[in-house]
């Protein structure tokens, strides 16, 4: 197991060190640090806007901090040229929180898509291709349907095939989660599980579903305010000490992450009258 | 007062700061191009979409503005007795002035929005994002195909209108106001030039083609990916490339017609 | 099949294009004038060109034979020296031959006319045409015709 007893990472696909990045005005990371263990599901988790999502932007190299690296595999996905970030992205499935299907392609040239980019397979090998993917999802039987027709579970398992489509080495799902109903969210847990078993993949998801996420994940970050809060097994996480991370965990709605947004005294604030002079 | 100073200020950055990435975008988009040689069936998908579909549009508005076109000339002309002119007054219309910038226009606003929205909804959708970490590059993928085929379309739907316009105009003033057969055409023929007014309202549509396409592609893909930024960046590139598309018709007569 | 049917209607457009094209160069505008770029090119200096312009035409018995392609002014003979191109199968006038500026029309536009002369040799590129009759100046006929009636009173 790359995940020592401590909650360090032994052996890492992906190295984040000190990743500052700015958004506007708002700090989104403040030199936030982590590893991806390789060969397992790793769960990041936190409260809406801390940016998870930015994180795998970053991993895939969409979005540039402004200081930090992050190594895939050794490699600095930031200072690479263009042709050697698009082979080191064939390496990654992404799935994204939309499915981010070509809505003007059925669902088996979605799935192909890639291969036809990429490759110059013949036909009849792609569409072998193609189909295993789709059965592994199952949805073989979807093939010819368009985007538009599938369901939100069924885009996300159309997204997750053309992710597998090229064999990748790691899979960042965006809120997989999110919005399903609890059938579909079985389906995701299920398949997001076999398949980084059966693929010996390494799975990077971005969620705050605790449950679901602490269900299937080898390894948890929790992140806040732009740094890790804490990182280990799911059940040296359940063991924390930390308030903030019991909160977390257990969805209380005051604690160590107060209920109020920071405001001025509710008492002053009711009977100071209108406020149109601190506006503007 | 200083805030509208502070507005008017930030106005220009963010005006001249989006003028920089436009050109940026420009530079890569031209970049991309060569990829199309390869795969030309990217290209003649688009065709589809902004020529095509374009395409009833045009015919009808020219149709129908030669028909108006001939309409007036005729009332204006018959005054001095030279009605005979008709069909010059109608053709040098159309192939120097209406073809190319009302056909672009309508250009900018049918097929113009439409690669705006769809841009901006792949962004929204994530569709761009996803393209990106499949390694594919949006650029040659979508992009590219979209901004040649525009470049194409553009002066072909030019050239229709005007020999549309032609016809309407022949329609009317000589079936319906009976002007002179043999005069409409032959005067027609003897003023209006190939190599001067034709192939330079070609260019001129050439030219708003490419810069319909520049406008509708940039603010798609540069817009805010939500529903709101969406349509507002719609809106832009048709008030945008129907600016452009003004002043630059009236540099392009200044340089071609005036030496 | 829906590519088939995008790709046959894609087709039609490029057709129609080429239709619209068509009627442009042969109905609605005179193609040859494009072709007629091979030619020679003959001079011819006058006290008075009036309006005429570059790529106005140049006519002999009213037929086309060429284009003006330069205008410039010679400031030593005080002269505007005319440079036309001759289409090339026009290549037959004496080398006397005579030009004028004419008006087409009352109002019309100004356009040179070559009127042959009876030399046996021919003109060819770089000759200079000797004789030449200028452009009539509106005004100047105008003032001529008011300023012989004030002399007849």
């Amino acid at each position: 197991m790359p995940v020592a007893e401590d909650g360090s990472v032994t052996d890492a696909l992906v190295e984040i060190r000190e990743l500052h990045f700015k958004r506007g005005r708002n700090k989104i990371f403040n030199g936030i640090s982590m590893d991806i263990p390789r060969g397992l599901v790793t769960t990041i988790m936190g409260p809406s806007g801390t940016g998870k999502t930015t994180l795998l932007k970053m991993i895939g190299a969409q979005l540039k901090p402004e200081k930090g690296t992050v190594n895939f595999d050794g490699q600095n996905v930031h200072r690479l040229g263009r042709r050697h970030l698009f082979d080191v992205r064939k390496r990654m499935g992404m799935l994204f929180q939309s499915g981010a299907l070509l809505t003007d392609l059925s669902v088996f040239d979605n799935v192909a898509f890639p291969l036809r980019e990429h490759t110059d397979m013949p036909e009849s090998l792609i569409r072998h291709l193609v189909l295993l993917r789709l059965h592994a999802v199952g949805l073989r039987g979807a093939r010819d349907l368009k985007p538009a027709q599938l369901s939100g579970g069924m885009a996300r398992r159309v997204a997750l095939a053309r992710a597998l489509i090229l064999d990748p080495e790691i899979i960042m799902y965006d809120e997989p989660f999110t919005g399903q109903d609890p059938i579909s969210m079985g389906v995701l847990v299920e398949l997001i599980a076999t398949i980084n078993e059966a693929l010996n993949l390494t799975s990077l998801i971005v969620s705050h579903d605790i449950g679901e996420a602490m269900s299937i994940s080898d390894y948890v970050v929790i992140i806040s305010d732009g740094a890790v809060v804490q990182a280990g097994t799911p059940e040296q996480l359940q063991q924390s000490s930390s308030e903030w991370v019991q909160q977390f965990l257990n969805g209380k709605a005051d604690g160590p992450v107060p209920f109020q947004y920071p405001a001025p005294d509710y008492h002053n604030d009711l009977f100071s009258g209108d406020d149109s002079q601190e506006k503007r | 007062m200083l805030d509208w100073f502070q507005h008017f200020g930030r106005f220009w950055i963010d005006l001249s700061a989006s003028f920089g990435r436009a050109h940026l975008f420009l530079g890569r988009l031209l970049l991309s191009l060569p990829s199309l040689l390869v795969r030309f069936g990217l290209v003649v998908r688009q065709l589809y979409a902004s020529g095509v579909l374009t395409l009833s549009i045009v015919l009808v508005s020219g149709l129908f503005v030669g028909m108006v076109l001939a309409l007036q000339g005729y009332n204006t002309l018959v005054g001095f007795g030279a009605e005979e002119s008709l069909g010059v007054v109608v053709a040098l219309t159309l192939v120097r002035e209406l073809g190319p910038v009302v056909t672009g226009l309508l250009f900018a606003g049918r097929a113009g929005s439409a690669m705006t929205a769809e841009i901006g909804l792949m962004k929204a959708t994530e569709q761009l994002a996803g393209l990106e970490m499949m390694a594919v590059d949006p650029f040659k993928r979508i992009f590219a195909p979209r901004f040649l085929a525009g470049f194409i379309a553009l002066p072909c739907l030019a050239a229709m209108f005007s020999a549309v316009g032609v016809i309407g105009g022949y329609l009317v003033g000589v079936e319906v106001l009976g002007v002179d057969d043999g005069a409409f055409w032959s005067q027609m023929k003897a003023a209006v030039e190939f190599g001067d007014d034709v192939v330079n309202g070609l260019i001129k549509a050439v030219v708003f083609g490419f810069v319909v396409c520049w406008i509708a592609i940039f603010q798609g893909s540069d817009c805010i990916p939500t529903s709101e930024g969406v349509s507002r960046a719609t809106t832009r590139t048709v008030v945008y490339s129907s600016l452009a598309i003004l002043g630059l018709d009236f540099v392009l007569t200044a340089i071609m017609f005036n030496v | 099949m829906f590519a088939r049917f995008t790709e046959i209607l894609v087709g039609v457009f490029m057709l129609l294009f080429f239709a619209a094209m068509f009627i442009l160069a042969m109905r609605v505008s005179n193609l040859s004038g494009l072709t007629s770029n091979q030619g020679y090119e003959i001079t011819a200096a006058f006290e008075n060109i009036g309006g005429l312009k570059v790529r106005s035409k140049v006519s002999a018995g009213g037929v086309g034979v060429g284009r003006v392609t330069g205008i410039r002014y010679d400031s030593e003979d005080f002269e505007a020296i005319v440079t036309m191109k001759i289409d090339e199968k026009f290549d037959q006038f004496p080398l006397d031959t005579s030009a004028s500026i004419y008006t087409a029309g009352l109002l019309g536009e100004q356009y040179i006319g070559l009127e042959p002369g009876s030399d046996i040799d021919f003109l060819e590129d770089g000759h200079e045409i000797e004789l030449t009759q200028s452009a009539v100046v509106l005004e100047k006929l105008i003032g001529q015709v008011v300023f012989s009636r004030s002399g007849q009173q």
